[in-house]
């Protein structure tokens, strides 16, 4: 099993959790303290999604006011806190799309221009792993692994929900390639992952 | 198929399956053979949260301060809304025990019950104050406002307040007329007080009044009621209906 630096540092997990418990108790500092410490990658989180600003920062509203009705029943769902948070603006954010499909047309296209300077890069995106989770940290680990354009399609296929007809319409890229592409990619996770099971 | 005597193959499968790509019959196909087979179930969970992580790991992008403004004000809302019902209800059961007839407006249990009704108001409040934004950056001291609303939760009275020129301004935005006999009367409802009268409104479609600071601070909601013309006599409380409220906010954008 490949060292894992962060083994040794205190868990930012447990933090996190006990300021969940303290929102699931109405605890309005709490959430303050949550969104201080969460909303940019959050945020960051729901601006690859939705890709505009303004869009993005509806969904972290609604998330948050999510976490407030919901964080009492956070500790059933068994997920690292962030995880969590991540999952509840994931949901928010496709919710939002679902809502904008009229708008589609012109999402696409701001979309495919940022593609193309992702695509071209084989370099992984500057992602900071600060208040990440073990797994979190171990899914970097593998993603790493995988070239730049395997990378970004499993990632939009996973964050946006896309199947693979889906992301060869707006990568402009053949399906088969997509195909192979996610079936590779998975493949070489399958074996990363399991290292660190 | 005994998928679990292939166990790459049902790893690959439960990869696919919570990354969203495997599709029709045969996503329909794996997750009928992992509501029957516990290690089928496992493999997809595990490949569930793995890739639920894919959430943590994107570049940080620092949301403008006005969306924390916008969480904090409906969560005011609806904790004002909840403690409202929970008052409304108290008193209903008061009331059904020991009726008492006349000098309902006194009632601040009732007030609050009349701004209970209009969450949804408040809601639009915030939301219609946001809008607003850009024209009020003209008035850059604004610092309180409040979106009144009629019973229809529409928006029919814009409320600013400006510490500068200690000056409360109200311009109306619906088509409501009350009529040559009648003026609508400003109110600041603060808990544990009678209402404040803060103005009269003559026919016109604005007006500006002199107010301080301390005649908005800690009033959550204002309403305006329906009196005859002039208003109430100094001193007194509202004597006709309530026909719009809404909350105050204090803008701290």
């Amino acid at each position: 099993m490949p060292d894992n630096p962060r083994m040794t540092a205190p868990s930012p997990d447990a933090e996190l959790m006990a300021l969940i418990d303290r929102i699931g108790h109405r605890d309005e500092a709490a959430l303050r303290q949550l969104y201080d410490r969460t909303s940019p990658k959050l945020m960051g989180l729901a601006m690859r999604v939705v890709r505009q600003r303004e869009w993005a920062e509806d969904v972290l509203q609604e998330a948050f006011l999510t976490v407030w009705r919901v964080a009492g029943d956070y500790r059933s769902s068994l997920s690292p806190p962030l995880a969590w948070l991540g999952l509840i603006v994931r949901s928010r954010a496709l919710d939002l799309l679902r809502r904008r499909t009229a708008d589609r047309a012109q999402l696409t296209q701001e979309f495919d221009e940022l593609m193309a300077d992702q695509m071209e890069s084989d370099a992984p995106n500057p992602v900071d792993t600060a208040d990440a989770s073990e797994q979190a940290w171990a899914l970097h680990q593998c993603l790493a692994q995988l070239e730049g354009k395997q990378r970004e399609v499993v990632s939009l296929a996973y964050l946006r929900e896309m199947s693979h007809g889906e992301l060869a319409e707006q990568l402009k890229l053949p399906l088969g390639t997509v195909k192979t592409w996610i079936r590779r990619g998975l493949e070489k996770l399958r074996v990363c992952m399991g290292r660190f099971a | 198929m005994k998928l679990t005597a292939h166990p790459e193959l049902l790893e690959l499968l439960a990869a696919s399956h919570a990354l969203g790509t495997l599709r029709g019959g045969a996503r329909r196909r794996f997750e009928a053979l992992a509501r029957e087979q516990a290690p089928v179930r496992a493999a997809a969970l595990v490949w569930q949260g793995r890739l639920a992580s894919m959430t943590e790991l994107q570049p940080s992008v620092v949301p403008d301060p006005a969306v924390w403004t916008r969480i904090r004000n409906m969560i005011d809302a609806e904790q004002a809304k909840a403690a409202i019902e929970r008052q409304r209800d108290a008193a209903n059961a008061r009331d059904a025990a020991r009726p008492q007839p006349g000098g309902w407006l006194r009632s601040l249990a009732l007030w609050r019950g009349a701004t209970a009704a209009g969450a949804l108001a408040t809601v639009l409040a915030v939301v219609v104050g946001l809008n607003l934004r850009d024209q009020l950056q003209n008035a850059p001291a604004v610092q309180y406002v409040a979106v009144l609303s009629d019973d229809q939760s529409a928006a029919s009275m814009l409320v600013t307040f400006d510490p500068k020129k200690k000056q409360l301004s109200l311009q109306r935005v619906g088509s409501y007329s009350e009529g040559d006999d009648k003026s609508l009367q400003l109110w600041a409802l603060a808990p544990g007080a009678a209402p404040r009268s803060l103005g009269v409104m003559d026919k016109a479609p604005g007006l500006r009044l002199a107010a301080s600071e301390s005649d908005v601070h800690a009033v959550p909601t204002l309403a305006v009621t329906l009196e005859a013309k002039g208003g109430v006599p100094a001193g007194s409380g509202p004597k006709g209906p309530v026909v719009f409220k809404g909350a105050l906010i204090e803008k701290t954008i």
